[in-house]
């Protein structure tokens, strides 16, 4: 198989700034990890919480200090000697100071201020955000078996969801998922909702019923990722294609460096060779293209939802403005007809309830002349 | 939460500024200037959970930049001490974790080693007790990296006055090397003295080193060490005993005393200053390439010399040395012509020399 072997220096896995607060350099996830575990402790790294009492002793005998000696460390260094506020006294943190001297304050209440004058109340996708990680930080599993080891990788991926270059820099909606080292491309890929799997092909205007049968997902399995030279390619199922063997042979007659190829189920992160911060490519339904950045790899740690049933883990989820049906103004769209009489423009959406009121009788039959297609909208994940 | 990323960092500065002007690494010094600035409020009043919780992840990973080299030894203390007292203060739950990058591990492991030897309780205790209780979050790089078009490029300027004074002599000529060398020395004596004839003790063709090497080397570089104290500015009067100001409170050993001098005033150049180097090389080569607004950087290139430079000029070193350290820096601003017509024009600083 083409997946790239770790490399035996063992300095190369050892991430720096390939360029400086942009991304790594390539190095390999599993050794990554394995160079973290040959420094560390397991204490370190360890989900238990240390004795402190044993800490404290064996810190007193390994400095050669004096019983006395460590509880004045401990009094000067106790979360006390940095209080801001009398003890009786429980500031307000939901409030910025008034009068701070430090000027991250001075602008966070200039901000404060000007945002009470628009008077932004916490929107829905505010408080959803905010739901999406209360849920899942450090969870525990049920059954032991379902915990993810100490010791683990934890990778924080960006999937993106407008490729063009111009959008990419100014608004990057994306949705945010954690995987850990023994995840699976093919577990990555599945993980990804793409409306483009959802599209339905075809005009149903005279079996409206027969439409969601058929969904893209179903219709064109074929995807790839493309890391580091390397097109990892779905190929779980018969009707699987290979789709990046065009780009490999074009690539090859026109003199640039070999691309090689492997699974996507076959791959799992711990064996693979990436940048950190890079831009990486997902593809599917044959020019569906997403950008894929591992903004981070890390071990795991206490607070980590550590049940290995809940991941790919969703972190982030972009907010999309969503097509509103053109009668009740509430719903979202499901249905694009053209050429319709009934419809104040061409194309025009409906929801199903008002679709189906205005384009057929009692019987369902079609009443007038109309082509109807059956509508996913980009907000339809929300 | 770039909007505040200026403020938050120059908060940190000001707080470790103060640090710095205390002449002290005791937490006490610290945590004291910390209450006076109230710096536990700066967590108070963000909009939501979320703002909360990326705002302590900002602040967290600035002040962790103080917390490496190529900061000096006392400024890197502040920035443990810094870290630490942002962990215990922030107001996120669970708490937000201090990201460690593999490859500044074993920089922290010699800070570690450092403030042991030193005795540096208070340092050692808090850097423990950070890793007792999980603050650390054990990760490939410092910072989450998602691409960002725009960078911002004055967020990664390095501090120039929290940095030491370029000390490669004193770096290259520390305690360990000094006592290697009068091991060596000593033994060589010994060969000579048992191959030649008890007659002849003086005998010139066996008396390659010159005598009292290891005095004079030493003496050598404790004199270029006061010149450039001297010549540093007369706003600063160091004589050596300003260093890391040992409260009375601990027992400070004079060999611990010493070490502690010298290897704060040597702190690391040798690896860290070259670590500082690429990272500057990244940032001139990066706004060339965008043909941006590389106006301010070229200002400070041509303002300040680089340390290399500096270095150079401060003190000749001859020989092969000096060809390896050429080779292992390849960055534009270090090989300019200017540059090397200014080592090679004879034009030289009144600086002792001395030769290997
Ligand atoms: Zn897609
Ligand atoms: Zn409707």
């Amino acid at each position: 198989m083409a997946a790239p072997n770790p490399s035996t220096d063992p300095n190369t896995n050892i991430p720096e700034y390939e360029y400086a607060d942009a991304n790594s350099n390539i190095f390999h996830i599993g050794s990554f990890r394995n160079e973290w575990l040959n420094r560390l402790k397991p204490s370190n790294y360890s989900y238990e919480q240390e004795d402190e009492d044993t800490f404290d002793a064996n810190f007193a005998a390994e400095m050669g200090i004096s019983a006395e000696t460590l509880s004045d460390l401990k009094s000067i260094c106790s979360p006390d000697s940095l209080r801001c506020h009398a003890e009786d006294q429980q500031p307000d943190t939901e409030v910025v100071p008034p009068d701070s001297t430090l000027r991250t304050l001075e602008q966070r209440k200039k901000r404060q201020d000007y945002r009470a004058s628009l008077k932004v109340s916490k929107n829905r996708h505010d408080l959803y955000a905010d739901e999406l990680e209360r849920l899942t930080v450090g969870r525990k599993p049920e059954a032991m078996v379902d915990m993810v080891p100490e010791g683990e990788v934890i990778l924080t991926i960006n999937v993106y969801y407008s490729v063009t270059f111009e959008n990419f820099s100014t608004a990057r909606p994306h949705v945010t998922l954690l995987m850990t080292g023994s995840h699976s491309l093919a577990e990555l890929r599945d993980a990804i909702c793409c409306v483009s799997d959802l599209q339905v092909c075809g005009e149903f205007s005279h079996t409206p019923d027969m439409a969601p049968e058929f969904i893209s997902k179903d219709l064109y399995k074929s995807a790839f990722f493309f890391f580091e030279g390397v097109f990892y390619i779905d190929m779980r199922y018969p009707e699987c294609q290979d789709i990046s063997m065009t780009v490999i042979e074009w690539a090859k007659s026109h003199g640039f460096p070999p691309y090689s190829q492997a699974k996507m189920e076959d791959t799992r992160f711990a064996g693979l060779k990436v940048k950190v911060g890079f831009p990486y490519l997902y593809c599917h339904q044959g020019d569906c293209e997403h950008l894929v950045i591992i903004t981070d790899v890390r071990l795991t740690h206490a607070n980590d939802c550590l049940d290995k049933k809940l991941y790919p883990l969703l972190t982030h989820k972009h907010r999309v403005t969503t097509q509103k049906c053109a009668v009740c103004h509430v719903y979202i769209g499901r249905w694009l007809t053209t050429n319709d009489q009934f419809a104040a423009s061409d194309p025009c959406l409906f929801c199903d309830k008002c679709f189906r009121m205005l384009h057929y009788d009692a019987e369902g039959n079609k009443i007038g002349d109309f082509m109807a297609y059956p509508y996913v909208d980009r907000g339809a994940f929300n | 939460m770039d909007f505040c990323k200026k403020h938050v960092k120059s908060d940190c500065v000001e707080l470790l500024s103060r640090f710095q002007g205390s002449e002290s690494v005791r937490f006490q010094v610290f945590s004291k200037i910390w209450r006076e600035m109230e710096f536990s409020q700066i967590f108070y009043g963000t909009v939501n959970h979320r703002e909360q919780r990326e705002f302590c992840r900002l602040i967290l990973d600035t002040a962790y930049t103080f917390f490496l080299p190529p900061y000096s030894f006392q400024i890197r203390v502040g920035g443990l001490y810094l870290l630490h007292s942002l962990y215990q203060c922030q107001i996120t739950s669970p708490r937000e974790q201090i990201r460690l990058a593999l490859k500044d591990w074993e920089d922290v492991m010699k800070l570690e080693k450092d403030a042991v030897n030193a005795q540096h309780h208070d340092a050692v205790y808090i850097l423990r007790q950070l890793m007792l209780h999980k603050a650390f979050s054990f990760t490939a790089m410092p910072t989450m990296l998602s691409f960002k078009k725009k960078r911002n490029v004055k967020s990664l300027e390095l501090c120039e006055e929290f940095m030491e004074r370029p000390s490669r002599p004193q770096e290259l000529i520390n305690i360990e090397l000094l006592e290697e060398l009068s091991n060596i020395d000593e033994l060589y004596g010994k060969l000579k003295t048992s191959v030649s004839s008890e007659s002849e003790p003086a005998y010139s063709s066996i008396n390659l080193i010159r005598k009292d090497l290891v005095p004079q080397l030493r003496s050598t570089v404790v004199d270029f060490y006061k010149w450039q104290q001297r010549k540093s500015g007369p706003d600063e009067d160091g004589n050596g005993d300003s260093g890391e100001g040992m409260s009375s409170q601990q027992e400070c050993s004079r060999r611990a005393q010493l070490l502690a001098s010298i290897k704060s005033k040597a702190y690391g150049e040798a690896t860290e200053a070259s670590k500082s180097r690429r990272h500057r090389q990244v940032e001139v080569d990066f706004t060339s390439n965008v043909a941006g607004p590389s106006h301010s950087l070229r200002y400070s290139r041509t303002n300040k010399l680089s340390l290399k430079a500096r270095t150079c000029e401060n003190v000749h070193i001859s020989g092969d040395l000096w060809k390896e350290a050429g080779e292992t820096t390849r960055i534009k601003c270090l090989t300019t012509v200017d540059f090397a017509s200014k080592v090679h024009s004879g034009k030289q600083n009144p600086v002792k020399r001395f030769k290997w």
